[in-house]
């Protein structure tokens, strides 16, 4: 009877593992979204493990942060940003205001470390695109002419020059776009509010750009980025503690004319949208450089992105190409869990 | 129990915490689909039953199906299309958005399966 | 014109023990249904016992039976309940087959009731939820039961096993 006794025990031994394994069913989770309207884009912020007070007071300061930022940062409407743009095309000293002037220095230092790639002086022929307006040109894209023409200016940020809070631009044709570069310096400015509030697990996510802290409950935040070129998420990464996942897509904004496409992201050295690559994504620690770089190696495209991503101190980097080629760093590909195998991956040398 | 029995049993024991991390690991899909509005909820709709759902944007229509548990937009006033490029949502944490017409989607579920979209 | 039917001793068999089974059949689905899903599936320590007794083809006759005149009886034949209660009983039953089989050429003596028992159990879930995935409910989230679905075939099956050889004990000498 003893093998009686040896089945019961394993069958007590199954319940009790059975009902061990059945609590670690789904819980509520302590998440609060909200979703905020900015800089031209849906943010959606989501907090864990706050309470509801707490998560309100947070949504309205992200709320309040985003819309200050708009208005600061943008371009050519009223505002610090578009009053800089006026004064930089007069060629004389003149005092920045004190929302712009961090933005302004850091993007001059991005522009270094990114070989002249990321360039937001080139805010001209991003307007002569249409590209700088909330809503979408039609076309026909501009003349040869008139493109070539902006080139030949030069516009960079080295032509900006600071002394303390004293500006001024050397040539008259730079206009600042910080498009490629506000929203991450935004996402920063927010987790920073969002931190001294007392949150220490969020995700501000402004469209393709998102700073993550803290975990969720202990488990990292799961991160999907979209297949640029299909319907659905291309790869899952997984980010814990403090980290930026930024992706520069051709498909954000785009025409077409007479069958031909022209998206947002314009090469400073040709004038024309960037060729070859229809994604970047760069996990960083902040999400200013982050929000830089995944500009830069877009543009700098499958030849040249490792040397800009080495030069601008980035970790982990991706490169969608045109023809679905997905070329990474060998770190960056130990993080990635792709959905759909990619038709061909190209490993680079470590960064 | 014969030598063949325990084997079976043990095989049956392993494969059960294999299932548990499987199937609960990552959340699941969804049931749910919270449609947003000019950043604000408007509604939310189950996706057990299939229907399509109209949705006032800023500059128009978008409508939404639900079909086999999973939402996509079908039309929507925008240039891009992106919103419909997205297809089929099913996952908890799934989103997407036609920006223009400033209506957003996202499935909810029990843990999404993603925290955040990049896009 | 007369047909005449000459039932021999195995058909009687199979008679009287799908009749069990059936009993059993019928008794579970008057009892309450705590989990969706979930029956302890008593009938199949009958189908358990012929197979230990009298080998699979007979096995496969009373559990075949049992699903087939459990749902006339209970008025649902070719209801989903009944392409689930046969998709259910076909898994088992082929499966035990392949156990039955295999335990032959295994060295000690092969599969005894409860590693029957376990099997048809897991198998009979596995079925039953594919076809309710394909069939009835295309939704990943049924996905979710499939493990607790799976914990209660293990520890069902155990726990008839263990029926099925004390009964077994019993009955042969």
């Amino acid at each position: 009877m003893s093998s009686v006794r040896t089945s019961l025990t394993t069958a007590l031994v199954a319940t009790v593992l059975t009902v061990a394994l059945s609590a670690c069913g789904p819980r509520p989770d302590p998440v609060h979204k909200e979703q905020i309207l900015a800089m031209g884009t849906m943010v959606n912020i989501t907090l864990w493990g706050v309470d509801n007070d707490v998560a309100q007071k947070a949504f309205t300061a992200a709320n309040q942060d985003f819309n200050y930022m708009q208005t600061a940062y943008h371009p050519w409407k009223p505002g610090p940003m578009g009053r800089t743009n006026q004064l930089l095309a007069l060629d004389a000293w003149f005092s920045a205001n004190p929302s712009v002037l961090p933005l302004i220095k850091r993007a001059k230092a991005l522009y270094h470390a990114s070989d002249g790639l990321f360039n937001p002086a080139i805010g001209r022929l991003i307007g002569l695109w249409g590209f700088h307006s909330d809503t979408l040109p039609k076309g026909p894209p501009p003349s040869k002419a008139a493109i070539e023409r902006l080139v030949a200016q030069h516009p960079t940020m080295d032509d900006i020059q600071i002394k303390g809070i004293r500006v001024r631009s050397t040539n008259p044709a730079v206009q600042l776009d910080t498009g490629g570069f506000a929203k991450g310096y935004a996402v920063d400015r927010v987790i920073d509010h969002l931190r001294r509030l007392g949150v220490s697990n969020a995700i501000v996510d402004a469209g393709g750009d998102l700073r993550a802290i803290g975990s969720h409950g202990g488990e990292p935040w799961h991160i999907g980025i979209r297949d640029p070129s299909a319907p659905g998420i291309l790869a899952e990464v997984d980010v814990k503690g403090d980290e930026s996942v930024f992706t520069s897509g051709v498909y954000e904004r785009f025409y077409m004319y007479k069958g031909k496409r022209y998206h947002h992201i314009i090469d400073p050295r040709t004038g024309y949208p960037a060729r070859g690559t229809t994604s970047a994504t760069v996990i960083g620690s902040d999400g200013a450089t982050s929000d830089a770089a995944a500009t830069a190696l877009l543009i700098a495209g499958p030849k040249l992105w490792h040397r800009v991503a080495e030069s601008m101190g980035i970790k982990y980097a991706m490169l969608v190409a045109s023809d679905g080629t997905v070329y990474m760093n060998p770190a960056m590909a130990k993080r990635m869990h792709f959905e759909h195998k990619p038709p061909k991956v190209v490993l680079s040398a470590p960064l | 129990m014969t030598r063949a029995d325990i084997v079976v049993l043990v095989l049956a024991l392993a494969l059960l915490p294999m299932l548990y991390v499987k199937f609960w690991h990552h959340g699941a899909a969804g049931d749910e689909v919270r449609i947003m509005v000019d950043g604000k909820p408007w509604q939310v709709v189950s996706l057990k039953h299939d229907r399509r759902v109209t949705v006032h944007g800023a500059l128009g229509d978008s409508v939404l199906e639900i079909k086999h548990g999973a939402v996509r937009f079908i039309a929507s006033p925008c240039p891009s299309k992106y919103c419909i490029h997205s297809g089929w949502l099913h996952d908890g944490g799934e989103f997407t958005a036609c920006l223009p017409n400033r209506v957003s989607i996202e499935v909810i579920g029990a843990r999404a399966r993603y925290d955040a979209i990049n896009f | 014109m007369e047909l005449s039917v000459q039932p021999t001793r195995a058909d009687h068999r199979i008679a009287w023990l799908t009749a069990l089974a059936i009993t059993i059949h019928i008794a579970e689905s008057a009892l309450p249904n705590p989990l969706p899903g979930v029956k302890p599936g008593l009938a199949n320590v009958v189908t358990i016992a012929v197979l230990c007794l009298y080998g699979w083809r007979m096995a496969a006759w009373v559990s075949l039976l049992r699903v087939l005149v459990g749902s006339l009886l209970l008025g649902t034949f070719l209801s989903p309940t009944f392409v689930l209660s046969l998709t259910g009983a076909l898994c088992s039953i082929t499966t035990l087959g392949a156990a039955h089989l295999l335990g032959a050429r295994l060295p000690g003596a092969g599969f005894g009731p409860v590693g029957f028992s376990l099997l048809a159990a897991m198998a009979h879930v596995a079925g039953q939820f594919y076809c309710a995935y394909w069939l009835f409910i295309p939704h990943a989230a049924l996905f979710t039961l499939l493990p607790v679905l799976m914990s209660m075939a293990v520890v069902l099956g155990v726990i008839n096993g263990i029926i099925t050889r004390t009964m077994l004990q019993r009955v042969t000498p």
